[in-house]
């Protein structure tokens, strides 16, 4: 059978132009996806846990579904700091459920935000956002900026439905027209095709933006002759090239977010965008890695006022990344108990977060058998969101898209389960 | 020899996300991206190993060379390889070292420890209700 129209849940580009062929319960051909996103969507029926799985006197053993949604129920009832983490690869109706069992629970819930975009958003809470939707950028952009990113190997399709590769409303020959600068400490494929490329020496991207800020000002006198690795004969390039654009877009990853520096890194590079805006019109979008990790920001804001990191043990919500973050949590052995879903710490955070979460109660919620699996005390599989099950997914630019089913292999879905647990919750602390 | 330890996405990375329990996953992230000169600093041929020490601990990579990584730098692909080193030190924003610990590498007959040998050296228990 052919699905046609089907959402990528993959990355944040939410790619909604996948042409998808089952047999039956299978996945035989994706069409139009990256590599990525094949991948996933190939393997991801294949490589299910085909049931709850729990931990008996150092064994693993099958377990049902009630059983486990009972466990998760008790270990978080039990908890005097319970920590929800993940809530970036599943269902915007699922993070809204657990916000509410965080809340009532007294807990702490973080997303994968902590550890991709945090720095991100703390820039923008601090000098503000000037994005815009990825449809403006790929009909008006003649000027694209990479900062601290690989699309080539991170959003592959990036370049081809949004910027370098695609057509523009507003451009007679977009690929011709648009001009693109790459920003990194390394040589990326992404390089071979800049018409700038600018290798930035390792921790030396704030310096950078700020000798641009100060040439867009007209204060190129005070730029040295090379910042950060960087010759002043390439900046001024790269600052005229800005300021003749008709419309700029930068985009930038983690290599902003996660260097020295971190959420100041993203603050000059908002406020580079700023002093641009006096000449042009220039935007500036987060290139975001999960796809529904944008989604948990949203909910998680609309419901409690915060992005990531909010904690209600004070019974309000309240929020200091460094401190509610997961990450901190785990490393200071503060949470005694924690709920995963829809995400993998084992991979994706330092060993000693992970020598605490193994010592501690934990359940995840995932499809598959992941780096987590052998950490936690119980997994309880779900279906995946856009194969299996359809839900609400925030696009790297803030757009919600509604992602689709287009197979029945018979799991719940996430909402389902952090539901029942919830109902769970509420039968002892009642709301 | 000093280096900055630089970690995050590839493409092989991103194609084991789903299958991370297989050997494809170990083989896409255990591996050190550096610049031939310095390889050849370590006396190492590509394909040989390197015993990589940071801050919270060490880890057994396999070398790749790659002209695009400044020298003195490596790039390790984001897992649970490039995690067994970076410290949990956030500076208040809630964010690892990610790209900015620096390690110490020395050449090592080690093996590459799997995926699940990792997790189980931090207190995990290996599930194999899976294996075929």
């Amino acid at each position: 059978m052919i699905h046609e129209d089907m959402i990528c849940p993959f990355c944040g580009c939410l790619c909604d132009d996948l042409v998808i062929e089952t047999k039956g319960t299978e996945v035989v051909r994706v069409d139009n996806a990256c590599t990525l996103g094949s991948h996933k969507l190939m393997n991801a029926g294949k490589h299910r846990l085909k049931g709850p799985i729990m931990r008996d006197s150092g064994q693993w053993r099958d377990a049902s579904y009630e059983e486990a949604i009972e466990y998760a129920a008790g270990i978080l009832l039990d908890a005097d700091r319970p920590l929800l983490y993940g809530w970036s690869s599943t269902q915007g109706e699922a993070q809204g459920t657990g916000v509410s069992m965080a809340e009532l629970l007294g807990g702490v819930i973080d997303s994968t935000t902590s550890v991709c975009h945090g720095p991100s958003i703390l820039a923008i809470q601090e000098v503000g956002h000037p994005g815009c939707t990825l449809g403006q950028v790929k009909n008006r952009a003649d000027l694209i900026v990479y900062w601290g990113c690989n699309p080539t190997e991170a959003h592959p399709r990036h370049m081809s439905r949004y910027t370098t590769y695609a057509d523009g409303y507003f451009l007679e020959n977009a690929f011709r027209d648009r001009k693109l600068i790459l920003v990194d400490v390394r040589k990326t494929e992404t390089a071979s095709i800049a018409d700038e490329f600018v290798q930035v020496k390792p921790g030396g991207d704030y310096a950078v933006l700020s000798a641009l800020r100060a040439i867009v000002r007209g204060r190129e006198d005070v730029v040295p002759p090379t910042v950060a690795g960087v010759t002043k004969e390439q900046l001024l390039r790269v600052a005229a090239l800005c300021k003749e654009a008709k419309f700029g877009a930068l985009f930038f990853g983690v290599g902003l977010t996660m260097s020295p520096g971190k959420y100041k890194n993203v603050r000059n590079a908002i406020e580079l965008v700023d002093e641009l805006n006096r000449h042009t019109k220039f935007t500036l979008t987060p290139l975001r890695g999960h796809y529904n990790v944008y989604g948990s920001n949203e909910v998680f804001t609309w419901m409690t006022g915060y992005p990531y990191a909010v904690d209600f043990s004070r019974q309000i919500a309240f929020y200091n990344p460094g401190e509610t973050t997961a990450v901190d949590l785990m490393a200071r052995k503060e949470c005694d108990a924690a709920l995963i879903v829809a995400s993998d710490p084992g991979a994706h955070f330092p060993k000693k977060c992970l020598e605490h979460l193994a010592s501690i109660p934990t359940v995840l919620i995932d499809p598959m058998h992941t780096m987590t699996t052998p950490l936690v005390k119980c997994q309880i599989p779900t279906a995946v969101t856009g194969m299996d099950a359809p839900g609400t997914a925030y696009r790297m630019d803030g757009v919600p898209i509604h992602v689709k089913k287009f197979l029945d292999l018979g799991y719940p879905t996430d909402t389902e389960i952090i539901g029942k647990i919830f109902e769970k919750v509420k039968e002892v602390r009642h709301p | 020899m000093k280096a900055l330890f630089n970690t995050g996405r590839t493409v092989a990375q991103g194609q084991g996300l789903e299958v991370k329990a297989r050997p494809e996953y170990m083989e896409a992230t255990s591996i050190c991206m550096m610049n031939p000169v310095d390889l050849m600093d370590l006396d190492l041929e590509e394909g040989e190993r390197v015993l990589v020490r940071g801050p919270a601990g060490e880890v057994v990579l396999t070398t790749v060379q790659n002209e695009g990584i400044p020298r003195g730098t490596v790039y390790v692909p984001m897992g649970p390889y490039a995690n067994a080193v970076v410290d949990t030190e956030t500076h208040a924003t809630g964010m690892p070292d990610f790209k900015s610990c620096i390690v110490d590498l020395e050449p090592t007959d080690d093996e590459v420890k799997s995926q699940t040998e990792l997790m189980e050296a931090v207190g995990g228990l290996a599930y194999r209700g899976d294996e075929e």
